[in-house]
């Protein structure tokens, strides 16, 4: 589960603060897939990035699965991402100078002891990638470096996946593709799913839609449902959103 | 429509906003530019403040106008005609006006009693009186020098005192007789005339140096003639006269300064020149590479600067003023290190000048390093500048522009369509080729220079990348076995973009300069020990009079420690009148400039009646009577005097001329004295005149100094040379010259370093990016530093392997053209291998400053 309680973050910019979120508190439960959407600078990504312990916040408390970790040592937090989140990013962010099954190989070799040749393996061939396990990322189209992203992401079995614009560079097909992979994982394994995007389409496939407007929530609804309009309102299906 | 093109202004407004960019990469450009220049400026500014000195204090530094020295002692007949032409004035006009002085150089044995230990020292005597008639001898307590010299009086120089354990004020014995140390010899105004020396320096007055009996007839020391000439004498005329008076001495006017000095200086300037180069070159080579990835990673900017309407020649004007701005930048940073480097060079120069040069701002080596930093940095950038003619604004649209077709035509047509920059290429050696003949001040030794350079690049280029082919196809064999980090490093040397041959090559070419010059060294100095074998003479007798020859045999036969008996060999100097009837006038028109006058002028002589032991009589037969008119020669001697069995040789022996048969011609062995005299005669006709006996023999090194004392004690104007002694000087200035060789080349290893630097530094966005996915992933600092420093690392030791191989083969090539073995030096490879590695990493790590502490979301948010 992941909890986040009033949490803020501004940038000082000479002498003038910049707000970046102003106070967002919600509750993710395991397994829900949420998409987090709004305009461009409307603080999606600082607040997946919150999420994930790759920012701290300026003021507030970020907890996952019960730890703090808006105050994690740096390594300590390094720990916590390579066992508990897989990361999907908009431009893949493979390293080019590794193929494709050893990108996928890094988060375990990070992270944790033994070989996990045997899930990378399977995972590049659940992925579709089977025959292209040597090739480096310079030598596969777009949909095919996410799709080892993808494979990266899942190799430690983290409980979370945050995923920031995953279809965002690639075209219709190939980020149907993309998508299905990521439900499929939601799905079966009960993974939570955090997923920054714009497309309306990829966001009316989640659980739970949270739409950010200058640096707040001013809606947060599961698909289906009416939305509850305000950061503030109480949520009766657990689903929430704190005050 | 109009022609028009961006102005200058505008291109260097662009350019300059596009450097202001990338501050990081560029500073490391221009820090690699810097370094040649400022090798260059600080060599040639020293050099030049130095030739200044020379030339401005000639008359001091030779204390007189005119100097001839000779090896013998100058006969009363020579001493009259000499005060003669003074008195007359040397065609001025007026009568006198000139002086002259003798000063004598020579070694001899002192010691400071009741220590009995004796030491070689380098003895001057002169007349204070007279000397110098120029300069100044400056002493401490201070005082003049007839004053210090007085009687029975010495004054030495502080290396003495401080060997010895020695004060002012105490005694020195020299020759049998006691001095008393009067001052310490600060300086003395022509000591770069006397030569190296062997010792400490002595001086005492020409009488006293009568009195110690040091100066035996037939003595080799030096005797220099100081001349002060009339204020209106012709010094090229009274040159000729003083030639014609002492026909076999070395002549000397102080507007030449002294000509060995001077041309060593040359020398030295031009080589030590030639070494700044490389360093120049390789950080030109490094702005190549740093504007080829800049423009590289610029596509995009070019591509839409195109798209917009800029043409070729505008993209092409924005980058050379760049490159210029950079080269400039460089090229002042560097001016103003190689003036600081300037001031150091006394300290690093310092033991191996006789004299203090006083350093003036070198405007002519500024400029020198400057245009040369100019213009090796143009020439160098001009072909991967030209690459912008090729961008096609289509990139705009689309990254990936279609491949032409594959295969060896358009192999050929990638190169045809390179011609341009090929050409360039020809351009820069040949321009190379011009700079260094400038520096060097010979066209030879530039085409060398540009040709042997161009081909050892190459050769490291070629070695750096088969080396890292061969890496890569170890690393698919093996990578998966691999531990993470040291997998991951190691791919990255084959980052796009990272130019890691390149970077290999030029590190390489500063090891492999550095390595050489030590190798060279260390081989050269170990052969000269191994000539010291226990067969050969380890301890050299010198001055041994005739009265003393037999006295010292016997004593010899008593010492311990004796492994090889004193092998005493008598030697009579005389004159060669003609060869087969040819006068040495007539011989020296005939014969090459290699004519060794000088030898025939003053003949060194000696005796025996049967083949002296180690010679080997290889044409001829050795005469049975003593007083035959006949003589044997060296082979090496007959054959540069173009004389055999039977040839006609007239001797002047004591003043009377004497003709002789050559009836042997023989081989002297090294173990032996023979090689030293140029005749050797029969006893009957040398016995009774003036000879100089000279001594070896081979003691155990450890009874050498109880030896010393006990030959003093009995013999005091014995002088002894321990061979041991040579060697550590030879060793001591050997040590120097490279120490200065290796000095400069440690500039070249700065200018690698420069371009590894800025080659990091142009793959800082991609690093960045890879520190923050790794973190990302859960990898901790540890394993980030683990991982970049194993790319540096291996890319250091791979271009430090690079360099030992190369500079081994080249090291390997020279001995056995100078005859000498060569043995792989395993402690000097791995400090070169480790060192490098060590340096890369440091390198590798400054240039990566910061990445560290980035933060995953500040980075992955510039996408």
């Amino acid at each position: 589960m992941i909890e986040v309680r009033d949490a803020r973050k501004w940038i000082q910019n000479g002498a003038r603060r910049v707000d970046i979120l102003k106070g967002i508190s919600l509750t993710i439960p395991a397994g829900q897939f949420v998409a987090i959407v709004g305009a461009s600078g409307s603080g999606k990504s600082t607040l997946l990035g919150l999420l994930a312990g790759l920012d701290t916040p300026s003021s507030g408390e970020i907890w996952l699965d019960g730890t703090p970790i808006h105050n994690l040592a740096e390594a300590d937090l390094a720990a916590v991402r390579g066992s508990k989140i897989g990361f999907v990013f908009q431009s893949y962010q493979l390293i080019a100078t590794l193929t494709a099954l050893e990108n996928v190989l890094l988060p375990f070799e990070l992270n944790v002891a033994g070989s996990g040749l045997k899930q990378a393996r399977h995972l590049l061939d659940a992925v579709g990638l089977a025959e292209r396990m040597d090739h480096y990322p310079v030598q596969l189209s777009g949909g095919e470096q996410q799709r080892v992203a993808l494979a990266r992401a899942f190799v430690v079995d983290p409980p979370i996946v945050m995923a920031d614009e995953p279809t965002g560079n690639l075209d219709s097909s190939n980020g149907r593709l993309v998508l299905d992979l990521l439900l499929e994982r939601n799905r079966n394994a009960g993974t939570t799913l955090v997923l920054v995007t714009h497309d309306p389409e990829v966001a009316s496939r989640a659980d739970r839609r949270i739409v950010l407007k200058d640096g707040q929530i001013v809606e947060d609804t599961l698909p289906g449902i009416a939305p509850h309009g305000t950061s503030d309102a109480a949520d009766p299906a657990e689903t929430s959103v704190h005050g | 429509m109009a022609k028009r093109a961006l102005s200058w202004k505008r291109a260097a407004a662009i350019g300059w906003r596009d450097l202001k960019s990338a501050p990081g990469k560029f500073g490391f450009v221009v820090l690699s530019v810097a370094v040649g220049v400022a090798a260059l400026v600080g060599v040639r500014g020293f050099s030049d403040s130095f030739r200044r000195t020379l030339s401005v204090e000639a008359r001091s530094l030779m204390a007189g106008d005119l100097s001839a020295r000779i090896f013998r002692q100058p006969t009363a007949d020579e001493n009259a005609k000499i005060a003669g032409l003074l008195k007359s004035g040397v065609q001025t006009g007026k009568q006198g006006g000139g002086q002259s002085t003798w000063v004598v150089e020579t070694i001899s044995m002192a010691s400071v009693p009741p220590d009995p230990v004796p030491v070689l020292v380098t003895l001057k005597a002169v007349d204070a009186v007279e000397y110098p008639y120029y300069g100044k001898a400056e002493l401490e307590p201070q005082m003049t020098l007839a004053q210090a010299l007085d009687g029975d009086s010495a004054v030495v120089a502080e290396e003495f005192l401080i060997r010895l354990n020695a004060r002012v004020g105490q005694t020195l014995r020299l020759g049998g007789r006691n001095f008393r140390i009067a001052a310490v010899l600060k300086q003395e105004p022509d000591r770069m005339s006397a030569g190296a020396g062997m010792g400490p320096r002595v001086m005492i007055s020409f009488a006293a140096l009568e009195r110690t009996g040091l100066l035996a007839p037939g003595s080799r020391a030096a005797e220099r003639l100081l001349i002060k000439l009339p204020i209106q004498a012709d010094p090229v005329e009274a040159r000729k006269q003083i030639e014609a008076i002492l026909p076999d001495a070395q002549v000397v006017d102080y507007r030449e300064g002294n000509p060995a000095l001077t041309q060593g200086l040359d020398n030295a300037t031009a080589i030590l020149s030639l070494i700044c180069l490389v360093a120049m070159v390789l950080g030109a080579i490094g702005v190549a590479m740093a504007m080829h990835a800049h423009l590289e990673q610029r596509m995009d900017m070019l591509a839409i600067l195109k798209a917009v309407g800029a043409g070729s020649a505008d993209l092409l004007r924005i980058f050379l003023l760049q490159t210029l701005g950079l080269g400039l930048a460089g090229g002042l940073l560097g001016v103003a290190a190689g003036v600081g480097l300037m001031e150091a060079m006394p300290a690093v120069f310092g033991k191996l000048l006789p004299v203090h040069a006083s350093l003036q701002f070198p405007w002519r080596s500024v400029a020198a390093g400057l245009g040369t930093g100019l213009l090796t940095t143009l020439l160098f950038c001009l072909p991967p500048l030209l690459d912008v003619r090729g961008v096609r604004p289509v990139l705009v649209l689309r990254r990936l522009v279609e491949p032409g077709p594959q295969g060896w035509r358009s192999w050929l047509a990638s190169w045809w369509a390179r011609r341009l920059q090929l050409g360039i290429g020809a351009l820069v050696v040949a321009a190379l080729g011009g700079i260094a003949w400038a520096l060097s001040d010979s066209a030879k030794v530039g085409g060398w220079f540009a040709f042997l350079f161009a081909v050892a690049l190459l050769v490291l280029l070629a070695m750096a990348a088969v080396t890292l082919a061969s890496l890569r196809f170890l690393l698919n064999r093996v990578r998966l076995h691999l531990p993470s980090f040291m997998r991951h490093g190691l791919s990255n040397l084959y980052r796009p973009g990272n130019q890691s041959a390149a970077v290999m090559a030029a590190l390489g070419t500063g090891v492999m300069l550095i390595l050489a010059v030590f190798l060279m060294q260390a081989a050269l100095l170990r052969d000269l020990r191994q000539t010291a074998s226990p067969k050969l003479p380890n301890i050299f007798l010198i001055d041994v009079s005739s009265d003393e020859a037999a006295g010292v045999k016997e004593f010899f036969r008593h010492q311990p420690g004796i492994t090889q008996p004193l092998d005493l060999m008598p030697v009579v100097r005389g004159r060669v009148i003609s060869l087969n009837g040819k006068t040495l006038d007539q011989l020296a028109q005939d014969k090459s400039s290699h004519f060794p006058r000088q030898m025939l002028e003053s003949a060194e002589m000696s005796w025996a009646d049967a083949p002296p032991d180690g010679d080997k009589l290889t044409h001829g037969k050795w005469w049975s009577d003593a007083n035959a008119a006949e003589l044997a020669v060296g082979e090496g001697v007959a054959q540069r005097l173009h004389v055999g069995v039977g040839s006609a040789v007239d001797l002047d022996i004591g003043g009377t001329p004497r003709t002789l048969k050559v009836a042997a011609i023989y081989r002297a062995d090294g173990q032996h004295l023979g090689a030293r005299v140029t005749f050797v005669l029969p006893s009957g006709l040398l016995k009774n005149e003036p000879a100089t006996w000279y001594g070896g023999a081979h003691v155990d090194p450890k009874q050498v100094p109880a030896l010393e004392r006990a030959l003093f004690a009995a013999y005091p104007t014995v002088t002894v040379i321990n061979l041991a002694d040579v060697l550590l000087r030879i060793e001591t200035v050997v040590d120097e010259i490279t120490f200065v060789v290796r000095f400069l080349a440690g500039f070249s290893i700065f200018a690698g370093l420069m371009i590894l630097a800025s080659s990091i530094a142009s793959t800082r966005f991609r690093r960045m990016r890879e520190a923050v996915v790794l973190k990302t992933l859960g990898a901790t600092r540890m394993r980030i530093v683990q991982t970049f420093s194993v790319e540096f690392s291996v890319l250091g030791l791979l271009a430090g392997s690079v360099g030992v191989v190369f500079a081994n083969l080249l090291t390997r090539v020279l001995l056995h053209k100078l005859q000498v073995g060569f043995h792989i030096e395993w402690t000097a490879t791995l400090v070169a291998l480790l060192g490098t590695a060590v340096l890369a990493t440091a390198t590798g790590w400054i240039a990566s400053y910061r990445i560290l502490g980035l933060r995953p979301l500040e980075v992955l948010r510039e996408e």
